[in-house]
């Protein structure tokens, strides 16, 4: 009995680069041109604000919270990079940096202090930081200056042997989560927090502070999400990066990290979205309209939550 | 313990007397706001809100909460006007069948909702929120991105017929606020509603079968919401995926600044007539005294954790997820 506990707990932990290979191997096999290293390549940097935005999202998941401010803030921070830009140079993305920062916090603070629940909280906050968005750009699309936007931001832009630059900006940002979630006290105590919350205060550890800093690391990784995606298109809008929410959660659960915290984390959301990018790309290949997506990521997030979550955790489910 | 009880009725009329203030203070900035013509407004922006957050109050009364709505408003308005147009385009005659159609695509979206969360134990806020997300994709697919025009004038006199200078829409809605009255009040099941909120595990200990109310809460809420699209289509004459949008912050938002605890088991749909009240008088009192009206969903964003922070008790809570 115990064995066969342990051996679907085992098959579980490789479900999500089993579901990527068979994936990857079936679109193959219907369109063999998908398996190209450049096609490749051109997905996986389409897909390089999602990845950012899910990496932040899993450090709040992973301590059993959720955080649905992150697209607002993301498009806070393109409306914030596209104003900035004149005026501060490289320095506007350290502004918006910042700026995420401290709205995650916020949202932390709310959170922990005020006993807010978190999905009430950062909806509060993604409020906010809509209307901050909105205001700061008169409500309409904002364009960067070509010359400046080479100037600051050219670096991010562009390609190296073949290898597009967003894709290594994401890499560093993934070994950084990684490191933080591995290698840093912090990484350990969220693990401890997503484990077990109540265990986690009685041994000592000062939880909130904590949680407080996954949720302003949540903020900044969606601010830099929208600072890359206003590089990457030449601009900013209050609604630009709509849409980002549902894959954002889809790829860190179909990554493995399950609602409740705990386990999975950030080389998990990797693979979950990479899951979301081929999905999406197959998508394409059969022809399925934009609208059939939203549907489809849905009704996979219901299956997600419901498949990884774990029940022992949750005494009553509201 | 005295001084308990008298906190706990301040308490309750707080949302009341922030209403009331608000009203002097946009008055005594702008005495326009003051006026039949305003208040008419107010409530035409009020009709469909209110609809879709009385939904909501069910739910969040039994301690879960439903953020389905803008993919469930969207459905719904796209149904009853494919079905409306379909049908004659008129109310008058065989397009009056348009209504029910557009309850009953709101009630199924709430059962499936329901079904999810009890069935395969995922929290609601979340079941709830993929539902919202296939709602919008299921809108989106039926118009293919389209809108779609209603004109049919007996529909739109719920807007552009007054009776004693307020629109038809606003009895309509007051209307559904009396049946939902009646729902929370004098029937069994939104006495269960208040039963499971106040503490799920005695409920289900006195044989309540708590998954069975859970489920007709949310297809209750379906229903609401689909009342809320039929008002909203009849405010602008126009359905498409758009005419959802907003309606979960804003219908959220009043429901907890009505005075409704998230934790569930306090307050009702009374409450949420004074927070929809709230927001639609922010709202519009900001355009009144020459803000932008963009500034409103920050506005919204300090007042719903100021709201959650003072309804909520602390003492039986450890900490928050």
């Amino acid at each position: 009995m115990t064995d066969r506990v342990a051996w679907t707990e085992r098959l579980r932990r490789h479900f999500p680069w089993i579901t990527l290979t068979t994936l990857v191997i079936l679109v193959g096999i219907t369109d063999f041109n998908f398996l190209r290293p450049d096609n490749l390549l051109n997905l996986a940097a389409d897909i390089v604000p999602l990845l950012i935005m899910a990496i932040g999202m899993t450090l709040v998941i992973y301590i059993g919270s959720i955080d649905l401010s992150s697209q607002s803030i993301a498009n806070m921070a393109t409306v914030l990079t596209t104003i900035a830009l004149p005026s501060f140079g490289v320095g506007s993305g350290l502004l918006v940096l910042v700026a995420g920062l401290a709205f995650g916090a916020v949202s932390g603070v709310v959170t922990t202090r005020l006993k807010v629940p978190s999905f009430i909280s950062t909806l509060a906050v993604g409020g906010i930081a809509l209307s901050v968005g909105q205001f700061a750009s008169g409500q309409q699309a904002l364009h960067m200056d070509a010359e400046m936007r080479r100037h600051a931001f050219g670096w991010m832009v562009g390609r190296t042997a073949g290898i597009p630059h967003e894709l290594i900006v994401a890499l560093l940002l993934v070994v950084a989560a990684w490191f933080i979630q591995g290698r840093m006290t912090a990484g350990r105590t969220f693990k401890a927090i997503g484990a077990g919350e109540p265990v986690a205060v009685a041994s000592g550890i000062r939880v909130e502070r904590y949680k407080i800093l996954a949720f302003a690391l949540s903020g900044m990784f969606a601010a830099i999400a929208g600072l890359v995606f206003s590089v990457k298109l030449s601009g900013g809008s209050p609604t630009l990066a709509e849409g980002f929410l549902l894959p954002a959660i889809v790829a860190v659960l179909v990554g493995g990290t399950p609602l409740t915290g705990g386990v999975g984390g950030v080389v998990n959301t990797v693979i979950g979205t990479m899951i979301v990018a081929v999905v999406r790309a197959s998508m394409l290949y059969l022809n399925i309209p934009a609208m059939g997506q939203q549907i489809f990521f849905g009704l996979v997030l219901i299956v997600a939550i419901a498949s990884t979550i774990d029940r022992s955790k949750m005494r009553i489910v509201k | 313990m005295k001084h308990g009880l008298v906190m706990d009725n301040i308490r309750k009329w707080v949302p009341f007397l922030v209403l009331l203030v608000l009203v002097l203070f946009f008055t005594a900035v702008n005495p326009h706001f003051l006026s039949l013509r305003n208040f008419a407004r107010i409530a035409v922006s009020s009709s469909p809100a209110l609809m879709v957050a009385v939904g909501a109050t069910f739910v969040i009364l039994m301690g879960s909460i439903d953020l389905s709505m803008e993919g469930t408003v969207a459905v719904c308005a796209v149904v009853f006007a494919m079905l409306l147009n379909r049908l004659g385009g008129s109310l008058a005659h065989v397009g009056w069948a348009a209504i029910p159609g557009a309850l009953l695509a709101g009630g199924v979206l709430g059962a499936v909702n329901g079904l999810i969360h009890v069935r395969l134990r995922i929290p609601s806020f979340m079941a709830s929120l993929s539902m919202g997300f296939v709602g919008v994709g299921l809108s989106l697919l039926m118009t293919g991105g389209n809108r779609i025009l209603i004109d049919d004038p007996l529909f739109r006199s719920l807007l552009t017929v007054r009776f004693m200078s307020f629109p038809l829409m606003a009895y309509a809605a007051l209307g559904g606020l009396l049946v939902a009255w009646f729902i929370q009040d004098r029937t069994t099941i939104g006495r269960n509603f208040y039963a499971i909120g106040g503490g799920e595990e005695l409920a289900r200990a006195s044989g309540l079968n708590v998954g069975r109310v859970r489920v007709i809460g949310f297809i209750l809420a379906g229903i609401f919401f689909a009342l809320g699209a039929i008002l909203a289509v009849a405010r602008l004459g126009i359905a498409e995926t758009e005419t959802g949008t907003g309606f979960m912050f804003l219908s959220i938002t009043s429901v907890v600044v009505g005075g409704t605890g998230l934790a569930g088991g306090s307050g009702g749909v009374w409450n949420t007539l004074v927070g929809v009240l709230i927001v639609n008088v922010i709202g519009n009192g900001m355009v009144v005294v020459g803000l932008p009206d963009y500034l409103q969903d920050g506005v919204l964003g300090l007042l719903v954790i100021s709201a959650v922070y003072l309804s909520m008790d602390r003492r039986s809570l450890s900490f928050a997820r």
